[in-house]
């Protein structure tokens, strides 16, 4: 029997650019980063860095000008936009800043969507979303609405939707930008024990260094560019 | 993830009855004006419809339509019989009159007076009671229409005295006629008494109605009186057709339900189009989100549709459930009588609908299915 893989991203040479009137920007430059399973990494860097970028095109939900991504040995830029999207919906978890949970839906419905969208029954689904929303904490707020959840609960429910299908890879984009420090650090610990798991791998977009003890790496951008990574406990050392 | 869609429309609660309020009352007035628009083309028909057993009209050849009358002379009646190819033939009285009731109470009416011998041109409705009651001399039948404008008391007008032209007449029956574009309740005489106690002129006779002996066509038989008498002739489907013709020929009421039913269209699209497409608009960033976690365009369309196609259906069922009940209400009000509600304008209500929801659903999602889901990180 091979050996386990242990990257469970990997992107290589990465460049991207934008149109800018007849020019193009370019925001990206030869982008090399590996997503270990099992670790949560943080992308860090201050703001227009292109980590966000990063994020988006490491999740495939963005397309690179130049280079490969592959995700459990996957190469998302030879799938068909069909698979692709069936691919995201079965190995990725999608943490957002501003949650983006649907007023409409209940705690439960919410973290039930990425099981619905996969085909499952709206039954089924929200029993599986109410066992991932009662480890988080949540059992008794099951069938409240977003506006009746605090910020910190609405970020766990966000956290329990990107859970609900056991994705390899979850990314999160700012999760604490808009909590307080106590929910801030009780979402993130929810996170580092997600990303405990050995066969998943976590990668945080960043700049709230109130958190970065929770990362196991710290990869800091500038300019399109990563300008240096290590352990939290490296942070004088990374540029 | 129908299921989801339908809870984040319902769940807006301003907008999900905002949408269904706007169609529904699109509905109700492309519905109901149709209806009253066909209903009042129907009601230029209806005194030739309500003549069963005519099939040959034969007229003035100025007369445009059934209540527009010019009398043509006695004389016509007897060349009419002896034309070939004629079963019967018989006069038919139809002109404006007062009837006074003997309280004071009057009203304008159509008279119509019908052959004495076989009163053709009776209504079928109650027809075997009203003619045995038209017999008595200078007896009247009245329709429902009289009698709720001279009697609005309630009280039975059989065996009541009334004037015509001051001359003396009692009401021996009551019938139900068709409605007719002129408005004008309808009474019935035979047709001696009718020319007898109407203004002296020098014609009476409206019309000759004429049956075609068997294996003879109605066409060919207008198409022969004509010949032979100078006089027009139409068959019972071409003086029908002729009094819809001449309202829409010659009175404004096309164009006035014409601008009434764009205005239900024009309602439906706008409140439909943009209601949705701010329903769209402030979901952009939770589709972006859906895009982004794996739901595919096709699901997020089956998602907009459904919610479009759910607030269609609630709207409509309510718009045209409004539209029969107004005029089941309005069949009480018999000078509102004979407009329906066709199986054409349910089914063609529908089509328009849910094009108009079809189409403003698509236009909006349009947006979401070409969005890149990235456009969840961005700020």
């Amino acid at each position: 029997m091979g050996e386990a893989p242990t990257i469970a991203a990997r992107a290589r040479q990465i460049v991207m650019e934008f149109p800018s009137g007849d020019a193009r920007i370019r925001v990206l430059h030869d982008i090399d980063l590996d997503l270990e399973y099992g670790r949560l990494t943080f992308l860090v860097g201050p703001s227009g860095c292109g980590k966000t970028t990063v994020l988006s095109i490491l999740s495939g939900t963005l397309s690179p000008t130049g280079g490969v991504v592959e995700v459990m040995g996957e190469r998302l830029g030879e799938m068909s936009d069909a698979d692709l999207v069936k691919f995201r919906r079965r190995n990725i978890g999608f943490i957002f800043q501003s949650y983006n949970l649907i007023a409409t839906l209940s705690a439960c419905e919410n973290a039930a969507i990425p099981l619905i969208a996969d085909g499952a029954s709206m039954d089924e689904a929200t029993e599986k979303a109410a066992a991932v929303l009662e480890q988080l904490g949540l059992k008794d707020h099951l069938m409240k609405y977003p506006r009746q959840l605090s910020g910190g609960q609405q970020q766990r429910v966000a956290i329990a939707r990107a859970l609900v299908h056991e994705p390899a890879l979850i990314v999160c984009d700012e999760p604490t930008a808009a909590l307080d420090a106590a929910a801030g650090s009780a979402a993130m610990e929810l996170l580092e024990k997600a990303g405990k798991n050995p066969k998943r791998a976590v990668l945080v977009v960043t700049h709230d260094d109130r958190i970065y003890r929770f990362a196991d790496r710290i990869v800091r951008m500038e300019d399109g560019r990563i300008v240096g990574e290590g352990a939290p406990s490296d942070q004088e050392r990374i540029p | 993830m129908i299921g989801v869609a339908l809870k984040m429309l319902m769940g807006d609660r301003v907008k999900y009855f905002g949408l269904i309020f706007g169609i529904g009352f699109s509905t109700l007035l492309m519905s109901q004006q149709t209806s009253v628009f066909l209903g009042l083309l129907t009601w230029g028909a209806n005194p030739v419809l309500d003549v069963r057993e005519a099939a040959v009209w034969v007229m003035d050849p100025r007369v445009p339509q059934a209540d527009t009358g010019q009398p043509i002379p006695d004389q016509a009646l007897y060349r009419i019989r002896s034309i070939d190819g004629v079963q019967w033939a018989v006069p038919y009285f139809r002109g404006t009159t007062t009837l006074k009731s003997a309280d004071g109470a009057f009203a304008s009416i159509t008279l119509v007076g019908v052959d004495n011998q076989s009163l053709i041109g009776l209504p079928p409705v109650n027809r075997a009671e009203a003619a045995a009651a038209i017999r008595g001399r200078n007896a009247v039948v009245i329709d429902e229409n009289t009698q709720s404008l001279l009697y609005p008391d309630g009280r039975d007008p059989l065996g009541q005295v009334a004037e015509i032209n001051d001359n003396r007449v009692f009401i021996a029956g009551k019938t139900r006629a068709l409605a007719t574009f002129s408005g004008l309740p309808i009474a019935y005489m035979k047709y001696t008494d009718a020319i007898s106690i109407t203004p002296p002129e020098r014609n009476k006779l409206s019309f000759v109605l004429v049956s075609p002996r068997p294996g003879v066509s109605a066409e060919a038989l207008a198409d022969r009186i004509e010949a032979q008498t100078g006089l027009r002739a139409l068959t019972r489907e071409q003086f029908a057709r002729a009094g819809v013709d001449y309202i829409i020929e010659n009175t404004g009421i096309p164009l006035s339900f014409g601008l009434s039913i764009s205005l239900g269209v024009v309602v439906a699209i706008v409140i439909t189009a943009l209601t949705l497409a701010m329903f769209i608009a402030e979901n952009l960033k939770n589709f972006g989100a859906l895009k982004a976690i794996g739901v595919t365009n096709n699901q997020i369309l089956t998602m907009v549709m459904s919610q479009a196609w759910l607030v269609g259906l609630v709207g409509y069922g309510l718009g045209i459930g409004a539209t029969a009940l107004l005029l089941v209400l309005g069949r009480s009000v018999p000078s509102l009588s004979g407009l329906y509600l066709l199986w054409q304008v349910v089914a063609g209500t529908a089509l328009i609908v849910f094009s108009i929801v079809t189409v403003s659903a698509f236009v909006s999602v349009r947006r979401v299915l070409k969005m890149d889901p990235a456009i969840v990180f961005r700020g």
